[in-house]
């Protein structure tokens, strides 16, 4: 699905990411974990072609990202609110994807009602445009977003961080759920340990810009973590 | 600790990003102040000499006193315009060692250096000393300079608590804008004199000069209503979170558009919903009352054609020249959003020609109203429309994929240079001298009308190659595309 060759993104002489080669497969969902500076913002950045690679390149489905434009339609993510357009209300955000996406208004309707649980009453018919919601609200739009696109890719950087714990949990459940419904392939960076190998099947440790670790998740995988970061 | 917080905000301006750019800026606007300041002491020292000019054998200290509310009440509409509300970063400062009441008395401190409460001491204090104070006394002169110092400064605070207040209900603006309106009417139909009513008024206080407590004590009630208004609301979430529900809009004539239709309408809520877009846009609209500076009947009598067209097309194409120089800028908050959403750079680029050919065809049928001074009016605005949606959106679109700088869309546009850089001075130029090159050879050599009609035709042409220039501004578009979107980031 994803393969990664000879990537290498510098800023001012400092390597922020160098990934010599990586093959995702469909239907991985890929845990990134690492230090802040560590390059998971950045290694996303790439992915969704809106930042220059020094050198190498990321092949989404066969395709050169920076090249070809056919990625689009199945990747969807959600990095920060940079992603969110902060004057509409949150419907009418929805729309918009939903929109761009040819999905008619009420087929977003009726996807927004199975997201009554997650938003928790807070969100819809707030009668406040995005920018007015608090972060973690905010964060709910851009996820919910995401995932009325029905991604073949889905990126999320640091979805639990701006998360309730209840939430936290919710959206674990219902990533799972999707994944199991279609083959999605996911990419969830976190610094919550117990949470990212709760849902990932593969995880990639990277330090420095570099993947040092990549492992099948497993019931050891959690211990062998947490000896990484020991302090 | 006034002088902590007013060195904190002098790291604050000269360690933020731009400091280089905004410094260039404050010494041009440094430079305008300067300027203002400097006429004002001359005007102030030559007043005398004005009045005795321009009313011979009159009184010159009752004329004196006529104006003084006039120039008030001027000052009141200036300072809502450019008078800048003091702001702080206040958080950092709230949970800190400091009272509040001292939070707002350094911004009311810092309120009150500002040019435009020097202007009227400048304009007033001379004439005051040369010519008042010799023939009331001193005593009389020195109260009279108060009472000026109180009017200025209950100016200064009464706008500080109408803005503030406008900000949370916009009811405000609109009331503000009626009183003024009324009074500026009912001067203007002679239902009331505001030239008398000063007169009476400052001539009373050169009679009495204890009266000076009356302006002294309105300036006061004014501060303190300031103060306690800031007092009130010097919590994080007042002054913004104050406000009505919002509603969601649709607008379903541009379904048919498909994604091109759906940007635009995201274009036109940015427009609607940000402060800095909407008075832009505006602008744009209210300046097409120039037209009756262009198309004065003297210049058609005198077939002065050419410079009816060159005012048709600033007059309809004002949109396309000041939303465009930032076109890509005022989405720089969501630019990420964009270029990773499912949404081909093409299309993007597609809908902000169509939104320029769909803006500027309302506003060629709004000035079309002009017909009624002159019929010829209309064609050469159709020459200026043709020549707006195919050539002048080009060269907006084209060098908006040069504008690097993101841009805070609320807050307001007066002053506001946030964004600018050389390549706008390029893209001013590039407005000038296109449609100068394309009428010239034909205006020059055959006449008026055949350069006219050259600006239309070609307009038209390069209108139908529309979707050739999108592929092309498309490819200029990607090749800057990272830089765009780093600069956009950098907030």
């Amino acid at each position: 699905m994803i393969t990664v060759k000879n990537l290498v993104k510098t800023y001012t002489g400092r390597i922020v990411v160098d990934i010599a080669a990586l093959q995702i497969n469909e239907g991985e969902i890929i845990g990134l974990v690492g230090n802040n500076g560590a390059g998971k913002t950045t290694f996303f950045r790439l992915m969704l072609d809106l930042i220059k690679a020094d050198r190498g390149e990321i092949l989404s489905g066969e395709k050169n990202v920076a090249v070809s434009e056919d990625w689009k339609p199945y990747t969807a993510a959600y990095l920060d609110e940079g992603f969110l357009i902060d004057y509409l209300t949150p419907e009418e955000y929805f729309y918009f994807v939903g929109k761009l996406n040819n999905r008619s208004k009420a087929d977003v309707d009726e996807f927004l009602k199975s997201f009554d649980t997650f938003f928790d009453g807070s969100v819809l018919k707030s009668g406040k445009y995005i920018r007015e919601l608090s972060k973690g609200n905010q964060f709910k739009v851009g996820i919910a977003g995401c995932l009325l696109q029905n991604p073949g890719v889905l990126l999320l950087d640091e979805p639990f961080a701006n998360l309730d714990p209840t939430t936290q949990l919710r959206l674990i459940k219902m990533l799972k759920e999707m994944h199991a419904q279609r083959r999605m392939t996911i990419f969830i960076s976190s610094h919550d340990l117990n949470h990212i190998t709760e849902v990932s099947t593969r995880i990639l440790l990277m330090e420095k810009g570099l993947i040092i670790k990549d492992l099948h998740t497993n019931q050891d995988t959690l211990s062998e973590l947490e000896d990484y970061f020991k302090v | 600790m006034i002088r902590t917080l007013l060195n904190h905000q002098w790291k604050s301006f000269w360690r933020s990003r731009n400091a280089g750019k905004s410094l260039a800026l404050q010494i041009v606007i440094g430079f305008f102040t300067l300027y203002l300041l400097f006429s004002a002491i001359a005007v102030g020292f030559m007043l005398q000499k004005l009045l005795t000019n321009f009313f011979p054998g009159q009184d010159i200290i009752k004329i004196f006193c006529g104006f003084i509310l006039y120039y008030f009440m001027s000052d009141v509409l200036i300072r809502f315009m450019i008078q800048d509300l003091p702001t702080l970063t206040i958080q950092p400062y709230l949970v800190q060692n400091i009272r509040r009441s001292q939070l707002i008395r350094f911004l009311n401190v810092r309120s009150m250096i500002t040019a435009i409460n020097f202007v009227p001491l400048f304009l007033f204090i001379p004439f005051t000393i040369m010519v008042i104070a010799p023939k009331y006394g001193g005593i009389t002169a020195f109260a009279f300079i108060i009472s000026i110092v109180s009017f200025t400064l209950f100016n200064h605070f009464v706008i500080l608590y109408v803005k503030r207040k406008s900000i949370i209900n916009s009811w405000w603006y609109v009331i503000f804008f009626a009183v003024i309106g009324a009074f500026a009417a009912a001067d203007y139909f002679h239902f009331f004199s505001l030239r008398d009513a000063s007169a009476v008024v400052f001539i009373k206080m050169l009679a009495m000069p204890f009266l000076c407590v009356l302006p002294v004590g309105m300036a006061i009630m004014a501060f303190i209503n300031n103060y306690r208004f800031l007092l009130a609301n010097l919590y994080l979430e007042d002054i913004v979170s104050k406000s009505r529900k919002k509603e969601g809009a649709e607008y379903t004539f541009l379904h048919r558009f498909g994604n091109t239709g759906e940007l635009i309408g995201l274009d036109i809520k940015l427009i609607l919903r940000n402060k800095r877009p909407r008075s832009v846009a505006m602008i744009s609209l209210l300046l097409l009352f120039y037209g009756f500076i262009f198309y004065k009947p003297q210049y058609i009598q005198e077939g002065k054609w050419y410079f009816l067209i060159f005012g048709a097309i600033f007059i309809t194409g004002l949109f396309i020249i000041s939303y465009g120089q930032f076109l890509f800028a005022w989405q720089s908050a969501h630019f990420d959003g964009m270029m990773a959403g499912n949404l081909s750079v093409r299309t993007y680029i597609k809908s902000k020609l169509q939104l320029f050919t769909g803006v500027s065809s309302v506003i060629f049928l709004l000035s079309s109203l002009y017909g009624f001074l002159n019929w010829k009016i209309v064609v050469i605005q159709l020459a200026a429309y043709l020549y707006n949606i195919g050539i002048q959106s080009i060269i907006a679109v084209y060098f908006a994929t040069f504008s690097y700088k993101a841009i805070d869309i609320g807050r307001s546009a007066t002053f506001n240079y946030q964004g600018m850089s050389a390549e706008r001075w390029v893209y001013a130029l590039a407005i000038y001298v296109v449609p100068i090159v394309i009428y010239l050879p034909f205006g020059w050599l055959i006449n008026a009308w055949a350069g006219i009609t050259a600006i239309g035709v070609l307009g038209l042409t390069s209108y139908l190659l529309q979707d050739w220039w999108t592929d092309i501004l498309t490819k200029c578009f990607l090749k800057r595309k990272y830089k765009i979107l780093d600069g956009f980031r950098e907030k």
